[in-house]
């Protein structure tokens, strides 16, 4: 009977970035939405939950406004959800929020697995789940595209480079899963309106027991351009030539290519 | 006054466009093409609890307001307008007659399965003498012993022919006119209920729509729905609902005429740039994007005075009248900025030109909305 705990992002929804001619993101109207693979880990620990019984309980770190990630998260089943949150909690360093929470996680919950996404839509760093695992001193499993529990132990799959490979494990651990795990189902109604009715665990700055003032400031964020010369190209060998040259000496492809 | 959408309508209308875009968005063209009823997506629909919002999760639904349920109506009709319909006349005109007017045995055993979606409800009020002038309907229903038997012929029934509940409306007092009018609660199993002819549609050719005949259809008394004689305040009352829905529809079709003609007017050049740098092109995209808003806002508004359990027959006319007929205007001005394109199968455009008509002739034509309006006003 798996104490799951499923770890989420509330993030920037790129589709609603606008781009125009300065080189800046316009961020105005962009809405937020649950970090793309959060939303896998989540219906991993569902389906556990399902499955092996235990319970299951979503936690983020996260800005104030960010209300409605947590009705998200509560909408796809978890029973509970604590909504670590301070106005500076905004753009963390991958660092601090786990260390955030870790702190949390320590202080306040029961666990016997933890569930992160592999990396957020918007950093898609990798490290919150790693790092998280690191301080709570526990086994972590990365990569993760299948799950099983026999007993104490927990079968997982990895999908690495060059193939699955298998791996067991004891609980407590940590597992960061690959969207390939799951398809999330979508919240029906009932489900939404739910939600609004389950616990939430509120924790602000001050009851945490470090000092997590970020030490990442943003100071803009620009979009990435793609220069392109405009240059055309024949078939003739001259200009073959000439393509190879360029590309050489901008040292996109290795010298003696030729 | 408030126009936000609070967080939990946020995450529905997400919720429903994210179940759209994955199980309708594929099929819209082809059940547009073959009339095809989309059985699988009703499925979704109802495991996900939208086939009984509105009414209260005791009954089998899911307990939302009547501004969710609209808003969610836009939404499936921006996919599929007919789908849309379905569920806005399974949901308002089929199942609302018997929450709102059914004694409790009736809620328990018609709404729960319908609501829960188990069960797909159909209205049938008009026939084919008797269409803007309900009371010229030809339907009896004769009391004899312990019940009614129903003669006559329903036509243009929506999800007749896939219904297993239908509310049908038969004159047990012809002598009385229109407080003579009587509803019923049918059961598709009654052997006196025939589904009759289909038809072949110019649009929403996905919802299935069909003559319902009545021979001999023994009705037991305990499936009277309200009291003898309340048929006309019924069905009067069950349209005000629907065209909050109908006026949805409108705006969903509408919206996604909008959409189209943004992406295709920006795609498309001729002499040299993009068509969306004419300014005959842009005041198009103006207009539509200003009537559909002020659509939205007259349905919200309706749906709003309903939750407020405030008079709403007026607004919904306006709502209705407004949705439906902008709604024409502005899918044909969709297709003309497609040009030859948006003439051709298969072009989102196309369909939905098709689609928009019928807004401004079901539950109640766009003439019947300005009698119901005018009729308010000059009390
Ligand atoms: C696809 C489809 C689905 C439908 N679904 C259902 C359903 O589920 N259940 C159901 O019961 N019915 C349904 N209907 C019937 C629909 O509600 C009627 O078609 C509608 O009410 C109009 O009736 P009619 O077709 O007989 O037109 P008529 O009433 O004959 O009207 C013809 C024209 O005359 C106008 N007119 C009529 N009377 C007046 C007046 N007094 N003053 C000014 N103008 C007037 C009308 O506005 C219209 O323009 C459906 C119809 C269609 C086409």
């Amino acid at each position: 009977m798996p104490r799951i705990i499923a770890c989420y992002k509330w993030v920037v929804d790129e589709a609603y970035i606008r781009t125009d001619s300065s080189p800046e993101l316009d961020l105005e109207y962009a809405d937020k939405k649950m970090s793309d693979y959060d939303r896998n880990a989540i219906e991993a620990a569902m389906q556990l939950h399902e499955k092996y019984g235990g319970s299951v309980a979503a936690i983020t770190v996260g800005h104030p406004d960010d209300t409605k990630g947590v009705k998200d998260a509560l909408s796809r089943g978890p029973e509970k959800a604590y909504f670590i949150n301070d106005p500076s909690f905004e753009n963390l360093e991958p660092a601090q929020t786990a260390a955030i929470l870790a702190d949390v996680v320590t202080a306040k919950t029961e666990y016997d697995l933890i569930i992160c996404g592999e990396g957020s839509s918007d950093l898609y760093a990798q490290q919150v789940g790693p790092r998280l695992a690191e301080l709570l001193d526990i086994p972590c499993v990365t990569m993760v595209s299948k799950i099983e529990l026999a007993g104490e132990q927990l079968i997982a799959e990895r999908k690495v480079d060059d193939g699955i490979e298998t791996v067991s494990l004891s609980l407590p651990a940590l597992l960061t899963v690959l969207p390939d795990i799951n398809s999330p189902r979508i919240p029906g109604l009932r489900d939404t309106l739910a939600a609004s009715k389950k616990p939430v665990i509120e924790i602000v700055k001050d009851e945490l027991s470090g000092d997590f003032t970020p030490c990442l400031q943003v100071l803009a964020s620009f979009k990435a351009n793609m220069e392109r010369n405009g240059q055309k190209l024949s078939d003739e060998a001259a200009d073959i030539a000439l393509l190879l040259d360029t590309l050489q000496s901008k040292g996109i492809i290795a010298r003696g290519v030729k | 006054m408030d126009f936000k959408l609070s967080e939990e309508q946020e995450l529905i209308r997400e919720n429903i466009r994210e179940l759209v875009k994955k199980y309708l968005d594929p099929i819209a063209v082809e059940i547009d093409e073959s009339s095809r009823y989309p059985a699988e997506v009703i499925e979704q629909l109802a495991a996900g609890g939208w086939m009984g919002m509105p009414y209260p999760v005791e009954y089998g639904g899911a307990g939302l307001d009547y501004v969710s349920y609209a808003m969610v109506i836009e939404e499936i009709s921006r996919s599929c307008a007919a789908t849309g319909f379905t569920v806005s006349c399974h949901t308002s005109l089929a199942s609302g007659p018997i929450f709102n007017f059914g004694n409790e045995e009736q809620k328990q055993k018609y709404l729960v399965p319908l609501a829960k979606g188990q069960h797909i409800g159909a209205f049938a009020v008009t026939e084919p003498g008797a269409g803007t002038d309900v009371g010229a309907a030809t339907t009896t229903a004769t009391l004899d012993g312990d019940s009614y038997v129903l003669n006559g012929i329903k036509t243009f029934t929506s999800n007749g022919p896939v219904a297993d509940t239908f509310v049908v409306f038969a004159f047990t007092d012809k002598s009385l006119g229109g407080k003579g009018l009587s509803a019923f609660i049918i059961s598709k199993d009654n052997p006196g209920l025939k589904v009759g002819q289909h038809f072949y549609k110019m649009g929403i050719r996905a919802s299935q729509t069909s003559e319902i005949i009545l021979k001999d259809c023994r009705v037991p008394r305990e499936d009277l729905l309200g009291k003898e004689g309340q048929g006309l305040q019924i069905a009067m009352s069950s349209f005000d609902h629907g065209r909050i829905g109908i006026a949805a529809q409108a705006v969903g079709i509408t919206q996604a005429a909008l959409d189209e003609s943004i992406s295709y007017s920006k795609q498309r050049v001729q002499f040299g740039k993009p068509i969306s740098k004419n300014q005959a092109i842009q005041w198009m995209i103006a207009d539509m994007a200003t009537d559909i808003a002020a659509a939205r806002f007259l349905y919200s508004y309706a749906a709003f005075l309903k939750d407020q359990k405030q008079p709403f027959t007026k607004e919904a006319a306006m709502a209705k009248v407004f949705a439906a007929e902008m709604s024409t205007r502005h899918t044909s001005k969709a297709v003309q900025i497609h040009g030859g394109y948006g003439y051709i199968k298969g072009q989102k455009v196309e369909r939905l030109m098709r689609d928009a008509k019928i807004t401004e002739i079901y539950e109640g034509t766009s003439e019947a909305q300005r009698m119901v309006i005018a009729g308010n006003l000059l009390r």
